[in-house]
């Protein structure tokens, strides 16, 4: 499914080691939860200050999934 | 500047010390070796060679920006495409404006341009960080969206401005970007009736419309 590369795309290009971008699926019924690993010293450029990059993420997430017709989820995980 | 040739005592050190003088991050360009740092096997006699690189910036920022973008949409299950639009007269010249053409864009812009907001944020701290920049300079627009948009504010600054001399009350608006809470400023800085300022912080900040 193609959100889970969006959120690789989006997080590649915002971290320092893109090679260490990791996302995991997980799919139900009725929502897709998406594991985003990244490096412990990437964690905070995807968060962002008050959270406001990994916002960002889940509106264009959140804006792509419109017509799966699925909840779509990004957790940012360690 | 494209490329640079850089020696050091270790491979690491001499891409480092290049990309910190081209200004770009590790993505952005190409490494060649062009000599592996050696030891000399009796150190004392001093014929330690260092390692030698070269450094080569593979793209452009704006050609980097519009692919990057390029790949979002499509990812976002968007047919569209990213084009160059020409500067505006008085641009400033860091300024990349970009529009996304094509058809049902709709769901790249959002809710009051939620969606089309957090991309262009996105894009700006990609741009920032990929070429170590201090401001984001990248504009998008879609389908005249921001133009639109800038109507619906004047015409709403006005008709709030007309409503808070009438009742002598203060009116705050919904939480908007710096861009769009400039666009009210500027319509209304000359208003005999009211003033306007900002409270509150990003991304929450909001304007509020006061008596004057």
């Amino acid at each position: 499914m193609q959100v889970k590369e969006l959120v690789e795309h989006l997080a590649k290009a915002l971290v320092d080691h893109p090679e260490q971008v990791e996302v995991r699926e997980i799919e139900d019924e009725r929502a897709i939860v998406l594991e985003l690993r990244v490096a412990v010293e990437d964690m905070g450029k995807v968060i962002g200050k008050q959270g406001r990059i990994a916002k960002a993420i889940r509106t264009v997430v959140n804006a792509a999934a419109l017509k799966e017709n699925k909840r779509v989820l990004v957790e940012i995980v360690e | 500047m494209n490329s640079v040739e850089v020696s050091a005592k270790t491979v690491e050190e001499a891409v480092a010390e290049g990309l910190k003088s081209l200004g770009v991050k590790k993505d952005n360009v190409n490494i060649e070796v062009l000599s592996e740092p050696s030891q000399g096997i009796l150190k004392l006699l001093g014929s330690n060679k260092p390692a030698k690189v070269r450094l080569i910036v593979r793209r452009e920022s704006e050609e980097y920006i519009m692919d990057f973008l390029q790949d979002l949409v499509e990812r976002m299950g968007v047919r569209g495409e990213i084009v160059k639009q020409n500067a505006r007269e008085n641009s400033d010249s860091g300024l990349i404006n970009l529009e996304v053409v094509g058809e049902n864009l709709g769901v790249l812009i959002g809710k009051r341009g939620n969606t089309l907001n957090a991309i262009q944020y996105l894009a700006n701290v990609v741009y920032q960080r990929q070429f170590q920049l201090e401001r984001g300079r990248v504009l998008i627009d879609i389908e005249n969206y921001r133009l639109k948009r800038k109507k619906t504010l004047e015409h709403l600054a006005k008709s709030l401005a007309s409503k808070v001399k009438r009742t002598g009350q203060e009116v705050i608006l919904e939480p908007m970007t710096p861009q769009e809470r400039r666009i009210i400023h500027i319509v209304l800085k000359d208003s005999k009736d009211v003033v306007t300022y900002s409270q509150g912080d990003e991304p929450h900040r909001k304007i509020v419309i006061a008596p004057r």
